[in-house]
C-alpha cells in the first residue's frame, strides 16, 4: 500500500478545493454573447414578463431568481456580493435603497438611465436617487388610500371620511352603532406611520452637505402619533397588527371596516378575506389640513448590483421592464401598481381588482393619488427606525404610555446608530 | 498472558515513523471536519466581532470594514436591549425549566410503578410531542392561544369565566413556557425513565422487606439514584432555554407582545440579517456562547460534586 502522508492528504484536499472553485468560476458570466443577467426579485408576476423579454432579446438573457422576500433580500444580496457572486440586478424596497447604496451594493446608473427619467414621476424617481446619484429604476409604488367596506358604509349611510377629524368622528359613530367593530387600526409599523405623516411634510431623514439630519420625532409625526394615541386610548382604534390571523379574522367577519395602506392593499387582502370580494372600495386617505398630497407606503425598485460586469445591459432590461409601455403594462397586468407613467395609464384598460369590483372610479382615484404623491427621503438605517418604533409603540399601547415616546426612542436609536457608523448628524 | 505478547511488537515498531502517522491518519477525517465546520466558522465569527462597518467620506460615503477592537463587546455588554432580552429569557426559563424537569420526573416515576397500566402507550404518548418540530408545535399552540380561535377561551367564556389573555404582555411567558414544557417533557422523561430502569430490582425488594411503601422507595431510593440523570436533563434544559428562538419567532406573528429583540438570539438574528450589523451580532454571539459555557461548567462542577457524593 502506498504511504499517505499528512502533506499529501492536504495537497489532495487543496487540489479538490481548487478544482471546485475553478468550476464555480466558470459558472459565472463569460464575456461573450449572449449575456446572461441574474435578477433577484420576489414579485410573483415577473418570471412570465421576463420570458417575453428573453424571447425578443437573444443577446441579453435574464435569469430570474427568487431567493428571498422583501425583508431578507438586503442580507442575502450583501452576503452574495461579499462572497463574489452577487446578482446583476435585484429588487429593493424604496426605504431600503439608501441602505443598499451605503453598504456598497448599488451601481451608479445615473448616466445610463438619463433617457428614461421622464417616464417616471418626481416622487418615485426621488426614491431611487441617493444624493445626486441614481441607483435603481422604480418598479411599483404604493400611494396611500383608505380601503373600506363600501357595503357596510352604505348600509349605515356613512361616507368615506375626508379629513382625519371626520375619521375620528366616524370611528366613534362606528363603535356606537356597531359595538365591537372598529373603523380601522392604528399604525403600529413605521411604514404606515411615515405614510400618514408624509402629507404633512414630514422628512425623517435629510442631508445637508456632508451631514444627516433626523426628524422622526418632529411636530408632523408627533401630530400623527397623538391623533392615533387619542383614538386608541378611547378604544376607537383596533390594535391588531395587520396580516396576523386575528386581523384576517376581523376583516372576514366585518369587525374591521377599513385599512389605510398603499394602493396595493386591494390586491393583498384578496388572499386574506376572499369572501368579502366586491364589498370594498377605496377613497383618498383623509387629509390633515385639506392637503391633497398622498403619502407612499411600500413599493419597490430594481437596482443594479455593484458587482455586475454588464450594467449597460442590465439598465436596458430594467428600463424596458419598468418604464416602457410593453413592460410596465405587463407589470400592471400582473397585479403590481406600476411606478411608470405609461404603466399607470395602461391601468384604465384593466379590470378593477376583484375585492373592489363595482367601484367604477377605482383606477381614476388610484391615478389621482399616484400623480400627487409626497416626496420623501429614506435614510441608511430605516429598518432600525421601523423596528424601534414598532417595539416601543406596541409596548406603549400595552402600558398606556404616550405614543410620542416611541418616536423619541426611534429618533434616539437612529441618531446613535448613524453616529456610531461614522456619519455626521446635525 | 496476551497483553505482554501484544506489547512486544508495539515497542519495536515505535522506532519507525509508521505508528506515529497511523493515529493521525485515522483522526484526520474528524480533524478536517472539526476544523472546517467548527474551528474556522468560530474563528471567523470571533474575527467579525472585532471589526465593524464604518463610513468615511460624507453623507453618502460607503461603509468600509475597519478594526474596532473591543468596541462591539462594550456595546453588547452595555446594550439595555440585550440585558432586557436576557431578563425576559430568565423569566421564561424560571417557569419552563423546573416544570419540565418536575413533570418529567413525576411521569417517569409513575411509569416505573410496578402495577402501572398502559405503560408503553403512555410513554409513547408523552414522548411524541418531542418529535413535533418547534415551529409546528408553536403554530398548533398559537391557534389555541388566539382569542378568536382558542378552544380554551371558548370553554371559559361559555361557562361565564373571563378569557385568558394568552398572548398579552404577561401571559406570553406562560404561553411560551407551556410550548417548551409540552415539547421537552417527554424527552427528559425518557432519560429519567431509562435511568430508573437501570436500578437493580433487588434494592426495591430489600426496601419492601424493610417495610418501605412506593412513596418511600421513590423518595429515598429512586430519586437519589437518578440524580446524575436529573443533572444531565437540567443541563440540557438550560442549554435549550438559552437557545430558545423558533418558538417566540413563530409566535411573534400572532402576538404584539413579542418584539424583534424579545429573546437574545432573536436580537442576534435581527442585527445580523435585518440591520446588516454582522459585527454586533458576532460579538453578542460570542458573549452568549461564553456565558453559556461558564454557566454550564460552574453548574456542572457544583452539582456534580454534590450528586455524586450523595450517590456514593
Amino acid at each position: 500500500m502506498k504511504r499517505i502522508t499528512a502533506g499529501r492528504l492536504i495537497a489532495g484536499v487543496a487540489a479538490t478545493a481548487t478544482a471546485l472553485s475553478l468550476a464555480a468560476c466558470s459558472g459565472g458570466a463569460p464575456d461573450e454573447d449572449p449575456v446572461t443577467l441574474t435578477y433577484w426579485t420576489w414579485a410573483p408576476g415577473i418570471p412570465d414578463i421576463v420570458e417575453t423579454w428573453n424571447a425578443d432579446h437573444p443577446d441579453i438573457q435574464v435569469k430570474v431568481e427568487q431567493p428571498a422576500g422583501a425583508d431578507d433580500i438586503l442580507a442575502k444580496v450583501l452576503s452574495a456580493q461579499r462572497a463574489g457572486n452577487g446578482p446583476d440586478m435585484f429588487a429593493a424596497e424604496y426605504q431600503k435603497v439608501p441602505n443598499f447604496v451605503l453598504a456598497g451594493a448599488g451601481y451608479d446608473i445615473t448616466d445610463l438611465v438619463a433617457d428614461s427619467r421622464d417616464q417616471f414621476t418626481d416622487a418615485t424617481w426621488g426614491l431611487v436617487t441617493v444624493g445626486d446619484t441614481v441607483y435603481g429604476v422604480p418598479q411599483d409604488t404604493g400611494p396611500m388610500v383608505l380601503l373600506y367596506r363600501g357595503d357596510i358604509f352604505d348600509e349605515h349611510g356613512w361616507t368615506a371620511p375626508a379629513t382625519w377629524d371626520d375619521y375620528a368622528a366616524l370611528a366613534e359613530q362606528v363603535q356606537a352603532e356597531l359595538p365591537g367593530t372598529y373603523l380601522g387600526g392604528y399604525p403600529d409599523d413605521g411604514s404606515t406611520l411615515a405614510g400618514y405623516a408624509m402629507p404633512l411634510g414630514a422628512q425623517w431623514w435629510s442631508t445637508d452637505g456632508d451631514s444627516w439630519s433626523v426628524d422622526i420625532d418632529g411636530p408632523e409625526t408627533q401630530r400623527v402619533a397623538e391623533f392615533w394615541n387619542d383614538l386608541v386610548s378611547r378604544g376607537l382604534a383596533d390594535t391588531t397588527h395587520f396580516f396576523t390571523p386575528e386581523w384576517n379574522t376581523e376583516l372576514n367577519s366585518g369587525t374591521l371596516l377599513s385599512w389605510g395602506a398603499g394602493i396595493w392593499s386591494a390586491g393583498t387582502i384578496a388572499s386574506v378575506a376572499p369572501d368579502t370580494a366586491g364589498d370594498w372600495r377605496i377613497a383618498p386617505l383623509p387629509s390633515w389640513d385639506g392637503e391633497t398630497t398622498a403619502g407612499l407606503m411600500g413599493g419597490s425598485s430594481a437596482m443594479v448590483g455593484s458587482t455586475t460586469t454588464h450594467a449597460k445591459e442590465a439598465v436596458e432590461f430594467l428600463t424596458w421592464l419598468n418604464g416602457s409601455q410593453e413592460g410596465s403594462s405587463a407589470l400592471a397586468a400582473s397585479g403590481l401598481f406600476p411606478a411608470s407613467i405609461a404603466g399607470q395609464e395602461s391601468l384604465n384598460s384593466l379590470d378593477v381588482p376583484e375585492m373592489v369590483a363595482g367601484q367604477d372610479d377605482y383606477w381614476q382615484i388610484a391615478q389621482q393619488v399616484a400623480a400627487d404623491s409626497a416626496t420623501f427621503t429614506w435614510g441608511p438605517n430605516v429598518q432600525l427606525a421601523f423596528d424601534t418604533y414598532s417595539n416601543n409603540v406596541q409596548a406603549a399601547v400595552q402600558n398606556g404610555t404616550p405614543f410620542v415616546d416611541a418616536l423619541t426612542a426611534a429618533q434616539d436609536a437612529v441618531v446613535a446608530d448613524l453616529k456610531k457608523t461614522g456619519y455626521t448628524v446635525k | 498472558m496476551s497483553p505482554a505478547v501484544a506489547a512486544a511488537p508495539v515497542r519495536r515498531r515505535r522506532d519507525s515513523t509508521r505508528p506515529r502517522l497511523a493515529p493521525w491518519l485515522f483522526l484526520s477525517p474528524a480533524i478536517v471536519l472539526f476544523v472546517l465546520f467548527l474551528v474556522i466558522p468560530m474563528g471567523y465569527a470571533i474575527y467579525l466581532s472585532f471589526v465593524a462597518l464604518r463610513v468615511e467620506g460624507g453623507a453618502f460615503g460607503t461603509r468600509q470594514q475597519v478594526f474596532v477592537g473591543l468596541e462591539n463587546y462594550v456595546d453588547a455588554l452595555t446594550d439595555p436591549e440585550l440585558l432586557a432580552s436576557l431578563g425576559r429569557l430568565a423569566t421564561f426559563g424560571v417557569i419552563a425549566v423546573p416544570l419540565t424537569l418536575g413533570g418529567a420526573l413525576l411521569f417517569a416515576l409513575l411509569l416505573d410503578l410496578p402495577r402501572v397500566r398502559f405503560a408503553r402507550f403512555s410513554r409513547t404518548a408523552i414522548f411524541v410531542p418531542y418529535a413535533v418540530p418547534g415551529v409546528i408545535a408553536t403554530l398548533l399552540w398559537g391557534f389555541m392561544y388566539l382569542p378568536t380561535t382558542s378552544p380554551i377561551n371558548f370553554l371559559l367564556t361559555s361557562v361565564g369565566l373571563p378569557p385568558i389573555d394568552f398572548l398579552g404582555p404577561q401571559g406570553i411567558y406562560g404561553s411560551l413556557a407551556n410550548i417548551a414544557i409540552w415539547a421537552g417533557l417527554g424527552f427528559n422523561m425518557i432519560i429519567l425513565y431509562t435511568a430508573l430502569r437501570s436500578i437493580p430490582v433487588e434494592m426495591y425488594e430489600a426496601a419492601r422487606l424493610d417495610g418501605a411503601g412506593e412513596w418511600q422507595i421513590a423518595w429515598r431510593i429512586k430519586i437519589p439514584l437518578v440524580a446524575p440523570a436529573l443533572l444531565l436533563t437540567l443541563i440540557f434544559s438550560l442549554l435549550g432555554t438559552l437557545q430558545a428562538y423558533s418558538e417566540p419567532t413563530t409566535l411573534k406573528s400572532l402576538s404584539n407582545s413579542i418584539s424583534h429583540s424579545f429573546f437574545p438570539l432573536m436580537k442576534v438574528y435581527r442585527d445580523a440579517f435585518g440591520l446588516d450589523n454582522v459585527s454586533s451580532a458576532a460579538a453578542m454571539s460570542v458573549v452568549l456562547a461564553l456565558g453559556t459555557l461558564v454557566v454550564s461548567l460552574v453548574l456542572l462542577r457544583i452539582l456534580q460534586r454534590r450528586t455524586f457524593e450523595e450517590a456514593k
